[in-house]
């Protein structure tokens, strides 16, 4: 009896500790993953941002901004160009849809809002005039 | 104990009498009687050490198979921790629930100046659209009519906002599809919505969506009152025609 214990208890403690060793392996791993260096994003936005502005690809910056602003009002780092554009654009666009329906209040203050963007568009200001463009000639 | 013969006192070990030299037959009997004993005695002592020697091994054993599963289970935790990328969503959920009296206050603002898509967007920026609040219940109907106004005015900018540029990728007829779909289900939804008892708060919300979303298509679509009615009336693919025939120059 004693005996048949001993060996059970043997092979278990075998099993047991080839499962610590395994089991230490994966967790120095898994701190090598939790220490891990994230890329930051904001770089290659600002290629793609780059690109996407050479082409006048501005539905692209739209969309970026409306899926960024899902996770924040307000830009992270890197990003605040992409908004400055996008709710330029944004502002432009309603300011027609306004005008159409004759909201005075309503184009008045989209009229400061699209003011106030414009002057924090710096090296961007161009775009203003590009998406004003854009709209001016839509469909 | 007494000898048999001069009934004098003797020790009952003592083999004879010291007194009459008489046998002591108690102390022979006694005396074979210890050695038994002690045998039993050594015999006994044997086997529980050896028994306490076995069981303390085993003991040991245990305590080392104990220690490796306890082992084992703290860094398979510890694994799991690392391993799992955390949701950086949490934190925002939990502030939503902590200032949902304040956010919803908020909301409402941006409902109260028509700034629908700002308002959508602060929904999805604080996780109220997905997980919201007790507080955000009365304006779970609206919200849908919102959802669908959102959807179709960003779709519409990207739609307006395209490129020009040849040598860019032309995404417009899967940006004009999206819009369609959104087109239709924002009628769907407002029909639905418009007739709500629980809707009557914001029954003019949903009137100025449904103007302002018109207004933009008679803008961007150059429509006229007759063609965006007949334009909203259509099915998804004939609209997505129409939008291609207008934005295609076709």
């Amino acid at each position: 009896m004693n005996k048949a214990v001993k060996v059970i208890l043997n092979i278990l403690i075998v099993i047991a500790g080839l499962a610590f060793l395994g089991l230490f392996i994966d967790m120095v791993g898994s701190f090598k993953y939790a220490n891990r260096e994230v890329e930051d994003p904001a770089e290659t936005r600002k290629d793609v941002f780059e690109y996407e502005l050479k082409h006048r690809a501005y539905n692209e910056v739209l969309g970026t901004w409306y899926v960024e602003r899902m996770s924040s009002l307000e830009p992270s780092s890197g990003m605040e160009d992409i908004y400055n554009v996008a709710e330029y654009a944004h502002s432009a666009f309603m300011a027609r849809v306004y005008a159409e329906k004759n909201d005075g209040s309503a184009i008045g203050s989209n009229a400061d809002r699209m003011e106030t963007v414009k002057k924090r568009l710096g090296d961007y200001a161009y775009t203003a005039d590009e998406v004003d463009n854009i709209i001016k000639k839509a469909p | 104990m007494i000898c048999e013969k001069c009934n004098r006192e003797i020790g009952p070990e003592e083999l004879t009498c010291p007194y009459c030299g008489h046998e002591n037959p108690f102390a022979a009997k006694h005396s074979q009687n210890m050695k038994q004993f002690k045998r039993t005695y050594q015999k006994t002592k044997d086997e529980v050490l050896d028994s306490a020697k076995n069981t303390s091994e085993l003991a040991k054993k245990a305590a080392i198979l104990i220690v490796l599963v306890i082992g084992c289970i703290i860094m398979s935790v510890i694994s799991s921790y690392n391993y799992s990328d955390h949701d950086p969503d949490e934190e925002i959920r939990r502030d939503a629930e902590k200032n949902a009296a304040i956010y919803v206050s908020q909301a409402q603002d941006y409902l109260k100046r028509g700034e629908y898509t700002e308002y959508m967007s602060f929904l999805y920026a604080h996780e109220l659209q997905n997980f919201p609040p007790q507080e955000f219940d009365h304006l779970r109907h609206v919200n849908y009519v919102v959802s669908e106004y959102y959807e179709c005015i960003r779709h519409m900018e990207e739609i307006v906002l395209r490129s020009d540029d040849p040598e860019y990728f032309d995404g417009l007829d899967s940006d004009i599809k999206i819009f369609c779909m959104y087109a239709n289900g924002f009628y769907e939804v407002y029909e639905v919505q418009k007739e709500s008892e629980k809707n009557k708060e914001y029954l003019a919300c949903i009137e100025d969506m449904k103007t302002e979303l018109e207004a933009a298509m008679r803008t961007y679509f150059s429509m006229n009152d007759d063609e965006l009615r007949e334009f909203i009336a259509a099915s998804e693919a004939q609209k997505a025609v129409k939008l291609e025939e207008i934005f295609r120059h076709e």
